[in-house]
């Protein structure tokens, strides 16, 4: 069956999916979670807009930005598809109360980020982790290092992160919101595993 | 609704839409519609989720409130972008309806809130990634160093590499006043875990004799008054960096030992035989040419050597052109704050008088220049004539046997005070408090005389 069927069938709810003209649009909501100050903003700024700011400004709620990738012909459905993503940024949360948890609700994954200059953001990734699972129990993972352009290689971090993204039985990636340096890996990684992309 | 609670949510500006199964808004009333256009949305579209694609996601969640299985729907802190581009934070909360099979959208703008709870989180986090990330340190501390002409961009990018590097001594050359204990501050914390020490001493201001104690430490008994042993300023850097300043000024004597230390990285305490490994980065600085102290033979050549492994020169202020009003503008905003003043600028006099000035105590004098200004300035904006660039001559002390002489007619002793209480403000631009230093009097004093001679 054909990946954009069965993303229909499985979660009829966490899509939007309707038709323009011949294409199919789908819009999948995915978040970044992960601690304050990992680079969770300057991620998705990168992804969508191709922009960096040196400047932290932490982030208060959510704030939501779009993606349109370019339409690709399923063959198998034999309809030209337009994915979107609504890229949920939510602030590092200090308690996950039930108000927290309603920002999860309804994703179909999340990039779980850390800063790989700040050992104890990848322990704090568990917390995120099992929140973001208990309101998205279906829902997958990637698990990211952030910040590769300032790290000095320390195989116990990256043995750290490999821990958490074998614990959550998916994949991990460092990345670079500065340089760009696997920003796209990331968020395509993330939605070939939700079956947004062949 | 009764009228009580619309007046209510009225009065709080919390906006009600209503919208039905299909998702369509069919009910909207003012203050929502407010709320909106301030975020600039359109209501073309009546779909709620084109209105809040935020609520994407929790369609089947919302159904069960509809259908009153579940209470409410809370996001809050909805970051919009407004008019002017500015964010705007909206809380939105879906509840059941009184109207059957719909819901009730309740909209409410709590910028102002967000802002603050944004500016205390910005501040906590700052201060913790401060404590316990060094590249944020470094990056922070490099934007102390204020200005962007080229001296400033490469102190910047020196400090930033030197940093890296925690145990490479380095030399600071520069002016007094240029900011060689700022960029050894900076490229300690920059470059030291944030609890490290940072032991700083003056090699001027301690004699010789003293300056070996407090630098070596000594043992009970090592000489006359040592009754107890004493760890010196070199063990308490330990892990940490040692800032010698003026180390143009160091005693001959006192080089030779700095020296040893420098070459064999190990020291005794005084009256000890115990060697002590030193665990320190060494930072000196010096506003002397320290290349003609040597050739003067007043600098041991081996010693500045081993100190200058990477020299950094800090340029004088008035080789920074446009730095200069960057840096008086920073200063202004601190003495603003420490004054309880609103003065907002400097006029382009100001600015051009401030850039022709030589600048001769740097950094230290415009700070001191600007101080004396602000203490007496009482206008919302600097010009030329306010800026007092040197210190204002202290008044003449009259020798004791100067001889005022009384003319033989006669003279009214009120009329001559009268007369120089008159000039003084005539050379003070009628500035009472600059008057009144120059008499030698209280700025009340003063005041007391102008009243008497009724010179208000």
């Amino acid at each position: 069956m054909a990946d954009c069927c069965f993303v229909l069938l499985r979660e009829p709810f966490s899509d939007t999916i309707h038709t323009m003209k011949n294409a199919l649009v789908i819009k999948k909501k995915i978040c970044l979670i992960g601690s304050f100050a990992v680079g969770k903003t300057s991620l998705i700024e990168q992804f969508v807009y191709n922009r960096f700011d040196e400047t932290y400004l932490t982030t208060i709620g959510v704030k939501i930005s779009q993606k349109i990738l370019p339409p690709v012909e399923d063959h198998q459905c034999g309809r030209t598809i337009q994915h979107t993503f609504l890229i949920w940024d939510i602030a590092g949360i200090e308690k996950f109360d039930h108000m927290a948890l309603n920002y999860f609700r309804g994703a179909s994954g999340a990039l779980a980020v850390a800063d790989l200059t700040r050992r104890e953001t990848i322990e704090e990734l568990h917390k995120y982790c099992e929140s973001f699972l208990t309101v998205n129990s279906t829902a997958d993972l990637v698990i990211i290092g952030n910040k590769i352009d300032i790290f000095h290689e320390d195989q116990h971090i990256i043995s750290d992160l490999r821990k958490v993204a074998e614990h959550y039985s998916t994949d991990f990636l460092l990345t670079s919101a500065k340089s760009g340096e696997y920003v796209d890996h990331a968020f395509l990684m993330l939605s070939k595993k939700i079956g947004n992309i062949s | 609704m009764n009228e009580h609670l619309k007046r209510l949510l009225e009065v709080k500006q919390i906006g009600i839409m209503t919208f039905d199964r299909d998702w369509t808004v069919v009910e909207i009333d003012q203050v929502a519609k407010t709320i909106l256009a301030t975020v600039e949305q359109s209501m073309s579209d009546r779909r709620l989720s084109a209105i809040f694609p935020e609520l994407i996601g929790s369609e089947s969640y919302i159904e069960e409130i509809l259908d009153k299985k579940n209470n409410d729907l809370r996001l809050d802190y909805i970051n919009r972008p407004d008019l002017n581009g500015n964010l705007k934070f909206l809380n939105l909360m879906i509840l059941p309806s009184d109207r059957p099979n719909c819901g009730s959208l309740v909209l409410e703008d709590v910028t102002e809130r967000a802002l603050a709870l944004q500016q205390i989180n910005q501040q906590k986090y700052e201060l913790f990634l401060y404590r316990h990330n060094s590249e944020f340190r470094r990056r922070f501390l490099s934007d102390s160093i204020l200005g962007d002409s080229q001296a400033i961009r490469d102190l910047r990018e020196t400090i930033h590499k030197v940093s890296r590097i925690p145990t490479t001594t380095v030399l600071l050359m520069g002016e007094t006043g240029s900011g060689k204990n700022l960029a050894a501050r900076v490229i300690h914390y920059s470059s030291m875990p944030a609890d490290a020490p940072f032991v700083e001493i003056n090699c001027a201001a301690l004699p010789e004799h003293l300056l070996e104690s407090e630098l070596f430490g000594y043992e009970k008994g090592a000489f006359t008054h040592a009754v107890a042993q004493r760890q010196g300023l070199l063990e308490e850097a330990k892990g940490g960096t040692i800032f010698l300043d003026e180390i143009g000024e160091l005693p001959i004597n006192m080089q030779a030992k700095l020296l040893h230390v420098l070459e064999t990285k190990k020291f005794r305490r005084l009256g000890s035989n115990q060697t002590i490994d030193v665990r320190s980065r060494i930072i000196s600085a010096t506003n002397r040419d320290l290349q003609h102290e040597v050739n003067r033979k007043n600098f041991r050549e081996d010693l500045f050597y081993r100190l200058n492994v990477v020299s950094i020169r800090l340029a004088p202020l008035r080789e920074m052109g446009d730095d200069i009003i960057t840096i008086a503008t920073h200063l202004l905003k601190i003495f603003n704050i420490e004054f309880k003043k609103m003065v907002n600028g400097f006029s382009d006099d100001a600015k051009q008088a401030m850039l022709n000035y030589s600048w001769p105590g740097n950094v230290r004098e415009l700070s001191n220049c600007l101080e004396r200004t602000m203490i007496f300035i009482e206008k919302d904006q600097i010009d030329a004539q306010d800026l007092i660039f040197f210190q204002s001559p202290s008044p003449q002390i009259l020798p004791a046997n100067q001889n005022w002489t009384v003319p033989s007619n006669g003279i009214v002793l009120e009329d001559v005070e009268r007369q120089l209480i008159m000039s003084a403000l005539t050379l003070a631009r009628n500035n009472k408090s600059k008057a009144a230093r120059l008499l030698g009097l209280t700025r009340d004093t003063l005041r007391y005389r102008l009243e008497k001679y009724q010179l208000e």
